[in-house]
């Protein structure tokens, strides 16, 4: 008796796992069928570093501090720069990444002290050897370079007459206030 | 429609290959679309597409899979058992042909018309498992040997039960002859006065078959291909060819026992035989996308502990009724 | 004709030895499994791990504390979230930074999310070992929108570098609380259908229960840890017995089970899933506003000269850090306990006597990772 019970259950629960199956059977796949249908990507989606735009700029702000690639666990990055004339700050002639090592960390965004470094949104990218993800980050700001180094010279100068301005003015302030001071102390 | 093979080509020596040609054709166009069939079913039921590229609906992509397998290099690897491990493909596949020939595939379609076709069908099914346990022992790898142990095994506790609710509905037909057997049902199809045994005989045929859930012989997940591991191009096309087509044999069987075969209203005998091995035909895959596969002890404990018993006891019951009606 | 399979020494003609992996399609990646065979029966077994030992924790030795966060994620692929956050947790109870309420709660979320998603993996891959493909997809259907919920906050899908020393890369959205909430409802309606499906399928049951008994007493001989500990009836888990970050906050059950077969130890995992899934709402509806990182982070992380030990509950079980500063900005010596270690080490005593389809199913059941067990 409990035998034929058991097969009673038995083929009962086969017979539901069928009925799950084949309601799937008629609802719609859920694939997406990636070339013709793109799937939407996240907002901070991590991928290869880019250079990205500063508006008062038009180009990057890198200032070769080398930051991230010091803190860089795969030592993916590596970066050459050297001082402009007329800049503050250096600027980089080689930003190179190589993609092949890079672990999506984002460790070198943490420290970027200009916050110039961001993700590219190209998440597609494949290639035939190691060499097609050895990435030359200045690639896309060389046409722009000098216009960018024209404007950065701009920024630097008008800085420059600012910090000049304040120093008078803080001068005369601090030279105003001892008179005033004298002029109290004296009466 | 000539009843008869030999009287269009004059001589036997022209029949035999023009019908295995015919019958070859029939089983290539029915595998692939049971096996493009498969890919479907089985996507649908995991929300997948399945092939989508090639043709309609993908329905040209198992053509090219089998281009694939015949244009690769066979490889023979060097350690195997040379004669075994070539002939195993072959034995495998021949019987399946002899098979086909006898199925009434409508009222006046047949080859030929045996008075003891249905013995011949499990005589010939009986003998897959000497081209599975060639493969597995001439692949000379312990996985393979071990498919092929488990296949033999399978083959032997199944085939009992199997034979046992056929006899069931042959002591109803009081005939062997499928033909015969079909005719009998033109009022009503055995399966509603054999229930149990039309369930035992699908149950029994599936594993016959080494469909999931009683693919052990070839268990991917145990014993990585079983008794095909060593097999590749157009070797291994023949074990699945084997495969999918042993699936339509015992399908078609089941439609020519249970389900009335071609016999159908409004459309044609054919159609209704296709109707028919097809829903069977999905049934199997249905069976395959839904459950897991039964451990080896628990496969042969469930052949002799309740398919075996029971078949013997339906089979009793429905001699007592024939005899006393 | 070359001569055909050798079976065992003369002595024992009807033993043979298999090797079972390294490529092996159900031993979860690289491991190897040295069998001694009768029949199917198996005489004895022997792990073999280290296939994919990527030397962790000798890179731990050669860069500093900061520079170690995205390893921690690679060890154990599968539950990524929680080794990288409880490696940040560690490293600021030993520098004592506090972290941002609103960085806590988010990092439980993601870490429960986390949780579900390696238990949805593991669910899967075990009925793909018996056999069942299409649990397996499903399963995977569901993990993908829990991976696509990590990638929005995370920005990445399996290797998670989401969390810092005082608290997380990014704040999260509406949009990720939202989908967050709906796909704890979907799964919850999910659950039935999967048992359904699996867990009172009879194949299943038959297949699960009996086998691979992992004891109390075997429990404490080779420390397993985790769903396993908890299936053979000790209840023990980090995040009630000795709560780190804000588990002490949240309501929840350790469940846990008897027999210590497969079946218990299967359910453990999928009752797992409903508590995680009933924690990722806790703290949602808590979830306070503020910050999610600590206003003031040291740049330079040099814990005061010493050893260090600090737990965390991973998917798999207990998941220990034990760092050795010696007050420098690089750790003298970084050693981690990875809970399939022990668990794996219990196959030579657990599979012996039982069949080839069986260890597919034990193995399957005990849930290993290779890559954590390799480091």
């Amino acid at each position: 008796m409990e035998m034929i019970s058991d097969v009673y259950r038995g083929f009962r629960s086969l017979l539901k796992g069928m009925g799950v199956t084949i309601r799937h059977f008629f609802r719609k796949p859920v694939t997406v069928e990636y070339p013709r249908e793109r799937a939407v990507v996240s907002k901070v989606q991590r991928n290869a570093i880019v250079l990205i735009e500063k508006d008062d700029i038009g180009s990057h702000n890198c200032i070769a501090c080398l930051q991230c690639e010091k803190i860089c666990p795969s030592n993916c990055i590596s970066i050459t720069g050297s001082r402009k004339d007329g800049l503050a700050f250096k600027r980089p002639d080689t930003f190179d990444l190589n993609f092949a090592l890079c672990s999506e960390c984002g460790l070198c965004l943490d420290v970027c002290p200009t916050d110039t470094l961001g993700y590219s949104k190209q998440y597609d990218k494949a290639g035939y050897s190691r060499e097609d993800f050895f990435y030359d980050l200045l690639d896309q700001w060389k046409a722009t370079e000098e216009t960018a180094l024209g404007t950065l010279r701009e920024i630097e100068r008008k800085k420059k007459e600012e910090r000049e301005a304040r120093r008078k003015a803080d001068a005369e302030a601090k030279a105003k206030a001892k008179e005033n001071d004298d002029g109290d102390e004296k009466a | 429609m000539a009843r008869n093979f030999t009287e269009i080509f004059g001589s036997v020596w022209f029949a035999i290959p023009a019908a295995v040609t015919v019958i070859m054709g029939f089983l290539a166009i029915n595998a692939l679309m049971i096996v493009w069939m498969e890919r479907k079913v089985a996507a649908r039921m995991q929300r997948r597409m399945g092939p989508t590229e090639r043709g309609v609906f993908g329905l040209l992509q198992t053509t090219y899979d089998m281009i694939k397998l015949m244009s690769k290099e066979l490889i023979t690897p060097r350690h195997v058992s040379r004669k075994l491990y070539l002939v195993a493909p072959v034995v495998l596949f021949t019987p399946i042909i002899a098979i086909c020939s006898l199925f009434p595939l409508s009222e006046n379609w047949v080859f030929h018309d045996y008075d003891i076709a249905l013995v011949l069908v499990l005589a010939f099914s009986g003998m897959a498992v000497v081209g599975i346990f060639a493969a597995g022992w001439g692949s000379n790898n312990k996985y393979s040997l071990l498919g092929a142990v488990r296949s033999i095994l399978q083959n032997i506790a199944y085939e009992v039960p199997l034979i046992l609710s056929v006899l069931a509905v042959v002591i109803m037909a009081r005939t062997m002859s499928l033909h015969e057997i079909v005719m009998e049902q033109s009022t009503i199809p055995y399966i509603v006065v054999q229930p149990l045994a039309a369930i035992i005989f699908f149950i029994a045929a599936t594993a016959e078959t080494n469909r999931a859930p009683f693919d052990i012989p070839e268990a991917e997940s145990e014993l990585v291909g079983g008794f095909h591991t060593e097999y590749s191009g157009m070797r291994f096309g023949l074990f699945f060819f084997a495969e999918y087509s042993s699936m339509i044999i015992v399908c078609a069987l089941a439609t020519v026992l249970f389900l009335g075969g071609w016999q159908g209203p409004i459309l044609p005998g054919f159609v209704w035989f296709f109707i028919k091995v097809y829903f069977l035909i999905f049934l199997m895959m249905w069976f395959r996308w839904t459950f897991p596969r039964l451990r080896f002890d628990q496969l042969l404990r469930f052949a002799w502990l309740l398919l075996v018993p029971l078949a013997l006891a339906n089979l009793l019951v429905t001699a007592i009724i024939v005899k006393l009606i | 004709m070359p001569e055909l399979i050798r079976v065992g020494r003369d002595e024992d003609r009807d033993t043979y030895h298999l090797n079972m992996g390294p490529q092996h399609p159900s031993t979860h990646g690289v491991l190897r499994l040295r069998l001694h065979l009768k029949g199917e029966v198996i005489l004895s077994a022997d792990p073999i791990v280290g296939y994919s030992h990527r030397a962790h924790e000798k890179m731990a030795e050669n860069r500093n504390y900061i520079q170690f966060l995205p390893n921690t994620s690679r060890m154990d692929y599968l539950s990524g979230m929680i080794y990288n956050v409880g490696y940040c947790q560690a490293i600021e109870k030993i520098i004592g930074l506090e972290v941002p309420e609103r960085a806590e709660y988010i990092r439980v979320i993601c870490c429960e999310l986390n949780r579900i998603s390696s238990h949805l993996l593991w669910y899967g891959t075990l009925l793909m070992d018996l056999g069942g493909f299409t649990p397996f997809l499903y399963c995977f259907e569901d993990r993908e929108r829990i991976l696509d919920i990590l990638d929005l906050v995370s920005g990445s899908r399996l290797t998670y570098c989401y969390g810092r020393f005082g608290g997380v890369t990014e704040d999260v959205d509406d949009k990720f609380l939202s989908e967050t909430l709906a796909f704890c409802k979907h799964l919850r309606n999910r659950l039935p259908e999967y048992d359904d499906l699996v867990t009172n399928n009879v194949i299943f049951q038959n297949r699960c229960k009996g086998i691979g008994h992992i004891d109390k007493k075997t429990c404490h001989e080779f420390a397993v840890t985790g769903p396993c500990q908890r299936a053979a009836g000790e209840k023990r888990d980090v995040r009630r017995d000795e709560p780190y970050g804000i588990y002490d906050r949240f309501d929840f059950k350790v469940p846990t089970r008897t027999g210590g077969d497969c079946f218990d130890r299967f359910m453990v995992r999928v009752e797992e899933i409903s508590e995680s899934l009933s924690i990722v709402e806790q703290a949602i509806s808590k979830l306070p506003v503020g910050p999610v990182m600590a206003p003031k982070v040291p740049r330079k992380i040099a814990p005061a000269k010493g050893e260090y030990y600090f737990a965390v509950e991973s998917a798999r079980g207990h998941f220990g850090m034990y760092i050795v500063s010696n007050g420098t900005e690089i750790p003298e010596r970084m050693h981690f306990r990875t809970p399939s270690f022990s668990n794996l080490a219990t196959m030579r005593r657990v599979l012996k006597g039982s069949t080839i389809s069986d260890t597919v199913a034990i193995l399957g059941s005990i849930d290993i990772v290779l890559p954590e067990i390799d480091r």
